[in-house]
C-alpha cells in the first residue's frame, strides 16, 4: 500500500485549527438555541450529522493502522442493542446503559481484532463485513432481541432537542479530542509504521498487536456509544437499520471525502456529505443518492487526498510533495 | 434438500465466477458486481414486459450490452485505480454501486418488478420430487456457461493469457501479452457474466434496485471459500454455499431467516481458519 511519507499529517489539522476552533465551537454551542424555536427540523438534522461525524472520526482512528473495517455498523448496533436491552429489561439508568453499550462494543472489538490480526486488505474488510451481517441476522432471528420488528427504547432526554444535541456534541468533542491526541503522540508513528509496512514496523519494535487492537477498541467505543445514543434519541431500533451496511459505508466515505488519517478531514467530510445529501434529497425526490455515488467515484479518481487536501493545496499554492493516503494512480489522472 | 442446494449453486457459480475473474485476473475488488447482475435482471424484465422477449433469448444481447458497459467502465474508471490501494478500489466500486442502484430507483422506482413469464410456475416431476422448471433450466444454462468459461480459460490463447496475467503481470507484459487489453476483456467478461446471471434471475424472482448487494456478498462468500484468485474452485465453493443454505432451511427451525446468515458465518469461519480458502 502506498502511504504517507513526506507531508506531515499535522499540516491539514493545523490549518483547521487556524480556521478557528474556538469560533466553530462557539457556533456549534449556539446552534441549538438559535434553531430550536424557529427551525426544529434543522436541529433534528444536526443530530444526524453529528452522529455521522462521530462515526467518521472514530472510523478514521482504526484506518490509521491500515485496516479497512466494515464493522463499524456492528459496534454501532451492539451499542444500540446493549443499551436498549439494559434500559428496558433491567431498568439500568440510561447514561450507564449507554456506557455499557460502548463497553460491550470494546469487548467485541478486542475479540474481533485479535481474531482478524492476520487478515489484511480485502480479507479484513470482508471478515468485518461478515461479522456485522452475522450480528444482524442474529438480532433479526432471536425474539429476545426484538427479532425483525425491533425494540422500542426509552428516551434519554424526553422532549428536549437541545439536551439531545448537547449530548451528541459532547460525544463528538470527546472523539475529536482523542483523534487529535492520537495524531500528536507516539501512537501516530506506530499507526503510520504499521500502515506503511507491518512487517518492518514489527522488526523496528512496534508492538503491532497492541496498537492494532487498541485502535480497534478505541474506534469501537465511540461507535458503540453513538449507537446507544441513537437508540435513546430515536426511540426505536431494528436490525436492518442499526446493523446496516450503509452505516459502515457512511463511516468510511466521510473520511475519504474529507481527508484520511486526519482529525478535521473526517469531520469536514461528514458535515459536507450529510448536509449535501439532505439538500439533494430536498431537491431530487427519488434516487438522490445517484449524485452521491457519482461524487464518491469522482473524489476517488480526482481528489486523492480529499477535500482537506484540496484546501491545503489551495492554501499552500503548490501541490504537496507526496500524496497522503489514497495515492494517485501511476500515469493516471491524479494530481 | 440436496437437489435444491445443487440447483441453487448453479446460479451462484455463474454470479461468483465473474467476480472471481475480476478479483483473480485484474486484482480489482468489485463491490458493484451485484449491481451489474441487477441491471441484467431489469433488462430481462424490461425486454419481456415491453417486447415479450423471453429472458433466456435475451441473454446474448444482454451479455453483449453489459460487456460493452464493463469495457467502458474499465476504460474510464477502473484502469485508473489498478495500482491504487485497495481502499480506493473498493470506494470507487462502492460509488459505482450506489450510482447504479439509484439509477435503477429513478428508472424503475423502488418497487420490485416481476416478469410474468408463462412457464415460471411449471414444474418437473422427477421420481418422487417436483422441481420448478425455471430452476432446472437456469441450472443447466448456468453450469453450461461456467463450463464454457473454464474451457475458454483453459484452452484458448486469450484464456491462457488471462491466467498468465493473473499470475504475473510484469512477466506477461515482457513476453508480449497486452496486459491492458486482457484486463479490459476480463472486466467486460466479468460484468457480462453478472448480467447473464441477472437475466436468469428474472425467470425465478423479481428485480429490485437493492438486490445487487446480496449477490455481491454471496459472490464474495463463494470466492473467499474458494480462495481469492482461485477461479477453478468457484464451482465447488458454490456447491458448498448452496448446500449449506439448503441444509439450514430444511433442518433448522425458522431456517428461512437463518439461512441468509449462513454465508457470513461461512466467510468468517473460512477466513479465520483457512484464509487461503478451502480448496487450495
Amino acid at each position: 500500500m502506498t502511504v504517507s511519507r513526506a507531508l506531515p499529517l499535522s499540516r491539514p489539522d493545523r490549518l483547521a485549527g487556524r480556521l478557528g476552533v474556538p469560533l466553530l465551537l462557539g457556533a456549534a454551542l449556539a446552534w441549538p438555541f438559535l434553531t430550536v424555536r424557529t427551525q426544529p427540523y434543522l436541529l433534528q438534522l444536526s443530530l444526524n450529522i453529528l452522529i455521522f461525524a462521530v462515526l467518521a472520526v472514530s472510523w478514521d482512528l482504526l484506518a490509521r493502522t491500515g485496516q479497512l473495517s466494515l464493522a463499524h455498523a456492528a459496534f454501532y448496533g451492539l451499542g444500540a442493542y446493549t443499551s436498549a436491552l439494559l434500559a428496558t429489561r433491567l431498568h439500568v439508568p440510561i447514561p450507564l446503559a449507554m456506557l455499557a453499550g460502548g463497553g460491550l462494543a470494546v469487548v467485541c472489538a478486542v475479540g474481533l481484532g485479535l481474531l482478524t490480526l492476520r487478515l489484511r486488505g480485502i480479507y479484513f474488510a470482508i471478515a468485518t463485513l461478515a461479522f456485522t451481517e452475522t450480528l444482524r441476522v442474529v438480532a433479526k432471528q432471536v425474539r429476545f432481541f426484538g427479532a425483525a420488528t425491533g425494540l422500542v427504547v426509552p428516551p434519554l432526554f424526553p422532549a428536549s432537542l437541545v439536551g439531545q444535541y448537547l449530548v451528541i456534541l459532547a460525544v463528538l468533542l470527546a472523539t475529536l479530542l482523542v483523534s487529535w491526541r492520537v495524531n500528536r503522540s507516539r501512537w501516530y508513528f506506530a499507526f503510520t509504521a504499521i500502515r506503511t509496512n507491518e512487517a518492518v514496523a514489527a522488526v523496528m519494535g512496534v508492538d503491532v498487536v497492541r496498537f492494532k487492537v487498541a485502535a480497534f477498541a478505541l474506534s469501537a467505543f465511540f461507535a458503540g456509544l453513538t449507537g446507544a445514543y441513537y437508540a435513546h434519541v430515536f426511540l426505536f431500533i431494528n436490525p436492518f437499520e442499526v446493523f446496516s451496511l450503509a452505516i459502515s459505508v457512511g463511516a468510511l466515505v466521510a473520511p475519504i471525502f474529507g481527508g484520511l488519517y486526519t482529525t478535521a478531514g473526517p469531520l469536514l467530510g461528514a458535515v459536507v456529505l450529510r448536509a449535501g445529501e439532505e439538500a439533494l434529497r430536498a431537491t431530487i425526490r427519488s434516487g438522490h443518492l445517484i449524485l452521491y455515488g457519482g461524487i464518491l467515484a469522482v473524489v476517488v479518481l480526482y481528489m486523492p487526498r480529499g477535500l482537506l487536501g484540496v484546501l491545503v493545496a489551495l492554501r499552500l499554492r503548490r501541490p504537496p510533495a507526496v500524496a497522503v493516503g489514497p495515492a494517485p494512480p501511476a500515469g493516471g489522472a491524479g494530481r | 434438500m440436496l437437489i435444491f442446494g445443487t440447483l441453487r449453486s448453479g446460479l451462484y457459480a455463474l454470479a461468483a465466477v465473474g467476480l472471481a475473474l475480476s478479483v483473480g485476473v485484474i486484482g480489482i475488488v468489485n463491490f458493484a458486481h451485484g449491481e451489474f447482475l441487477m441491471l441484467g435482471a431489469y433488462l430481462g424484465y424490461w425486454l419481456f414486459a415491453s417486447y415479450g422477449v423471453d429472458p433466456l433469448a435475451a441473454i446474448p444481447l444482454g451479455a453483449a450490452g453489459l460487456f460493452v458497459l464493463g469495457g467502458a467502465l474499465y476504460r474510464t474508471a477502473i484502469r485508473r485505480v489498478l495500482r491504487a490501494p485497495e481502499l480506493n478500489q473498493m470506494l470507487l466500486t462502492f460509488g459505482i454501486a450506489i450510482f447504479l442502484q439509484n439509477l435503477a430507483v429513478i428508472l424503475w422506482s423502488g418497487d420490485p418488478r416481476t416478469a410474468a413469464i408463462p412457464y415460471k410456475a411449471s414444474a418437473l416431476a422427477l421420481g418422487p420430487f417436483t422441481i420448478g422448471l425455471p430452476q432446472v433450466v437456469v441450472f443447466v444454462l448456468a453450469t453450461g456457461l461456467t463450463a464454457a468459461l473454464y474451457a475458454l480459460l483453459g484452452r484458448t490463447r486469450v484464456g491462457k493469457a488471462m491466467r498468465a496475467v493473473a499470475q504475473d503481470r510484469v512477466g506477461s507484459a515482457i513476453i508480449g501479452v497486452e496486459v491492458d487489453r486482457i484486463y479490459l476483456l476480463a472486466f467486460g467478461l466479468s460484468v457480462a457474466l453478472a448480467g447473464t446471471a441477472g437475466l436468469m434471475i428474472t425467470l425465478q424472482l423479481s428485480a429490485s434496485p437493492y438486490m445487487g448487494l446480496l449477490y455481491t456478498l454471496k459472490a464474495f462468500a463463494i470466492i473467499v471459500i474458494a480462495g481469492l484468485g482461485n477461479i477453478g474452485a468457484v464451482v465447488y465453493a458454490s456447491l458448498v454455499l448452496g448446500l449449506a443454505e439448503a441444509f439450514v432451511e430444511f433442518y433448522v427451525p425458522n431456517g428461512g431467516g437463518w439461512s441468509e446468515g449462513v454465508f457470513f458465518l461461512l466467510i468468517l469461519l473460512v477466513l479465520l481458519v483457512r484464509p487461503r480458502g478451502l480448496f487450495q
